[in-house]
């Protein structure tokens, strides 16, 4: 009996705890003086915190001639299941025509049915409904409910459906799971009108902890307004990052609304390789355009690199590489590698070569670590260097990585200069195109 | 001269680039329903409707068009800003009312696949479960890309009733004098007749595709006005296709007195009037047009519902990844192609409630519409300006009479 009592008043007080957004939108609002001024049509939170507490209620009024009505959270005498009672009169309540302050975030504008990115599971969602936590007097965004029985809810069949399903099966997982997320996870994607960008309230973080790749697939789930407002309010890094990995299409959309500037910038940070892919889809003189506004040594690479079928070692390579004369010793080459910033983390192969750039050795990370520091690092190298010319076709690149299990392979051109390496990864991809090609069995999957 | 003609070229490019969207979307309404619906109002009453559809053209031009501008404007599909701007709640009942509306237009067309079967003198039993099965591999498989080139495709077989049209060699002068001068009967089933090709012009699921193939083919701002083009095209081509189908039963059937109740009717009737071509002409057409919409209905449904109930949508993900798009997409087909195989079913009572049900729904979606594209905070500058503003209230008046009136004439017939 007593352990009963107890579980009733945990529930009891688990219910003050949270409450849905949808259990107060609409309900009325009651002065001081007990009488109706409207009804709770949204709130207006501070996005400065990580869980953004409730600042004021807007209250609504009249059909069809709405009204609204902004008041500050701290009028709020107290709030029931039925009613929300404010400290104030009604006459002291000032309604007008309009009440969206594009600035500020609102619950039912801005997040409640709106598409948001979920960082943690990393998708496009779209909410069903808020949870609330309630933290001495004011309401915190705690999840969003993304769930069926969230948008049940908001339908107002909450208790009948409950019921039906719980005669079918008591444990269904429509009942005993919740698909909250927790609100730290989500960006909101509300644009900004004026400055057409999303805020970013909580440090970009979150979107650094997203792998590169999925944070491509999030970008194309979102629609194209919301991919280029959401591009803007970024850093480069995470800019880079995207860019990277979106296909053609993307990338060609988004450079039409960027400013050439912005372009260049991005095209000055990301991998060579990946930069040339771009270009080389692109008309020749909007290619010439973007390399002579770009960085000097960059687009001399990429240059270069423009001039290789796309299909052979030289048009995968990227000149993003570790290459050290043969008599630096080894303490100073990995002196340098702690010190040099990469744009993408290279192959743990570091090249060696003579005074006229010929390849004349590779060795790894590991080899150099467990090297004598004083030593050349010509003294720590494998014992024979393989390396693929400028015109090698990806079937020999492949090969050759697959027989010695290199990560990376060094290209080199006909005098056995050092051009520039292909990595495992660029290889993959191409195989594995070729290999859909013939695979007639797998449906090759295109990206919207 | 040399820039100027570079420049038709190039714009000609961006217009095929752009194209598909409106012309796909008016071209599905010539479906099975609206080609018996034309079939029965020439056999009924000769030339004499043919005025109608220049009002219908501009009521076309006039709702797309606003549908066409907030996909560009916007990005997003109409069922997505009704969910975003109007809550949960009423996105789900309009989807409600949607999935049946569009469960019982796609049993008319696999009625208009069984029925051109049977012309052709092959069971509906082989043709039918073959036909579903292409229009649900064609999506699952396709991209698209792939399934909008197929579409385009269609669209180009609706020259049959424009050739069959010629075969029945046609008094065109009197073709143009009672589209100009329109002769005004007020009886009932004049009247009736006037709604059931008005209404079936304009349908709910429409406003709902176009709107997300616009989106789905990323077009540009810049680029809007080929869009625009495109849904007058559309407009126009849908509207020549069903005068044609009314010029070849008045000149044949209206003017021997048969009567008909079918576009099946119909074609059989030709038979022996305008010869074996116009007929072959006549149920190829048929077949055609069931075909096509069948795909497009379905695929249309299940787009719009999953975008406004949150659901991951989409011909490129896997069935784990969207299942409730593929489940959606599939029942609708199944449902669809297993009515019309069952004995003894009725098609007149099927044909009524779907146009009860889209009856119902078009006042609201074009009252969404109407409020969606005038939203500033949406759409921009791009918000209808006033007099065009007062020629879609106009129009969205109108249709709205129009379906109510429909709406409670099935019930007092």
């Amino acid at each position: 009996m007593l352990s009963q009592n107890k579980t009733i008043s945990e529930k009891l007080n688990s219910q003050c705890m949270f409450v849905y957004f949808s259990q107060l939108m609409d309900k009325p609002v009651i002065d001081s003086q007990g009488e109706l001024v409207g009804r709770l049509y949204d709130i207006i939170v501070k996005p400065t915190e990580v869980y953004p507490a409730s600042a004021n209620l807007i209250i609504r009024k009249g059909f069809p001639n709405r009204k609204y009505a902004v008041v500050s959270w701290h009028d709020i005498l107290e709030r029931d299941e039925k009613e929300i009672r404010l400290k104030i009169d009604k006459p002291k309540i000032v309604f007008s025509e309009r009440h969206d302050n594009k600035e500020e975030l609102t619950l039912r504008r801005d997040i409640l049915d709106q598409q948001v990115v979920d960082t943690y599971n990393h998708k496009v969602i779209r909410v069903n409904d808020i949870h609330m936590l309630a933290v001495d007097h004011s309401l915190m965004i705690a999840h969003v409910d993304i769930s069926l029985r969230g948008l049940v809810r908001r339908l107002g069949l909450e208790k009948i459906v409950d019921f039906i399903v719980g005669l079918i099966n008591k444990n269904a997982d429509y009942l005993v799971t919740e698909h909250l997320i927790s609100w730290k996870h989500i960006q909101p994607l509300s644009i900004n009108p004026v400055s057409m960008s999303i805020k970013i309230n909580v440090p970009q973080k979150q979107f650094s902890n997203i792998p590169s790749a999925d944070l491509g697939d999030i970008f194309l789930d979102l629609n194209t307004q919301h991919q280029f407002a959401l591009f803007k309010s970024l850093d480069l890094k995470t800019k880079s990052r995207i860019f990277m990995n979106i296909d053609f299409k993307a990338q060609k959309s988004l450079i039409e609304e960027l400013e050439t500037r912005e372009v260049v910038e991005i095209l000055n940070n990301i991998a060579s390789d990946e930069a040339t892919d771009f270009l080389e889809k692109l008309p020749r003189d909007t290619t010439e355009k973007f390399l002579n506004l770009m960085e000097s040594k960059q687009s001399k690479k990429l240059s270069q690199l423009l001039g290789y079928s796309s299909d052979s070692a030289g048009g995968l390579m990227t000149a993003e590489y570790l290459a050290f004369p043969k008599d630096t010793t080894v303490e100073s080459v990995l002196n340098q590698i702690k010190e040099r910033a990469f744009k993408v983390e290279p192959a743990q192969f570091v090249y060696i070569v003579d005074e006229y750039n010929h390849l004349i050795g590779s060795t790894n990370f590991r080899r150099l670590f467990l090297a004598n520091p004083q030593e050349p690092i010509q003294n720590a190298s494998f014992p024979k260097a393989y390396s693929v010319h400028l015109n090698s076709s990806v079937k020999e690149v492949a090969y050759l990585m697959d027989k010695y299990k290199y990560y990376a392979i060094p290209v080199v051109d006909e005098n056995g200069v050092l051009q520039g390496i292909v990595t495992v990864d660029d290889v993959l991809s191409q195989v594995i195109s070729i290999a859909w090609r013939r695979l007639k069995k797998i449906k090759v999957q295109p990206k919207q | 001269m040399r820039v100027k003609l570079r420049r038709f070229w190039r714009n000609t490019l961006i217009f095929l680039a752009v194209m598909g969207p409106g012309i796909i979307t008016a071209n599905v309404d010539n479906d099975a329903g609206g080609i018996t619906t034309y079939s029965v109002a020439g056999a009924h009453f000769g030339y004499s409707l043919i005025w109608s559809f220049i009002p219908i053209i501009i009521a076309l031009v006039i709702i797309q068009e606003m549908c066409s501008r907030m996909a560009v404007v916007t990005g997003k599909g109409l069922a997505d800003l009704i969910r975003e701007e109007f809550g949960v709640r009423v996105t789900f009942y309009a989807m409600t009312v949607l999935i049946f509306s569009n469960i019982f237009n796609t049993i008319s067309e696999f009625a208009g696949i069984a029925a051109s079967s049977e012309l052709f003198g092959v069971s509906k039993y082989i043709v039918v479960p073959l036909c579903a099965f292409f229009v649900w591999w064609l999506i699952v498989k396709g991209t698209y890309k792939s399934v909008e080139k197929v579409f385009l495709l269609a669209c180009i077989f609706y020259v049959c009733y424009i050739i069959s049209g010629f075969l029945t060699k046609p008094n065109w002068n009197e073709v143009l004098k009672s589209s100009v001068n329109p002769k005004f009967q007020f009886n009932k089933a004049y009247l009736l007749m006037l709604m059931g090709v008005i209404g079936t012009t304009i349908a709910p699921w429409m406003q709902f595709y176009q709107q997300a193939s616009v989106v789905e083919k990323n077009i540009k701002l810049k680029n809007y006005k080929y869009s625009k083009l495109d849904v007058i095209v559309g407009a126009f081509i849908v509207n020549i296709v069903a005068i044609f189908i009314v010029i070849v039963c008045a000149d044949t059937l209206f003017k021997n007195g048969i009567r008909i109740e079918t576009a099946k009717d119909a074609a059989l009737a030709l038979k022996p009037l305008a010869g074996r071509y116009c007929f072959y002409l006549f149920a190829f057409g048929l077949l055609n047009a069931s075909v096509f919409s069948a795909c497009i209905l379905p695929l249309s449904t299940a787009y719009s519902v999953c975008e406004g109930m949150g659901w991951e949508v989409g011909v490129n993900r896997r069935f784990r990844q969207a299942p409730q798009f593929y489940i959606l997409y599939s029942a609708i087909i199944i449902i669809g192609a297993v009515v019309i195989l069952l004995p003894r079913v009725k098609l007149i009572p099927i044909m009524l409630l779907s146009q009860a049900t889209n009856g119902l729904l078009l006042p609201f979606v074009l009252i969404f519409m109407l409020l969606l594209v005038n939203n500033k905070r949406l759409m921009g500058k791009y918000t209808n300006s006033k007099t065009y503003n007062l020629f879609a209230i106009l129009t969205v008046v109108g249709m709205i009479g129009l379906s109510i009136a429909l709406f409670f004439t099935l019930f007092i017939k």
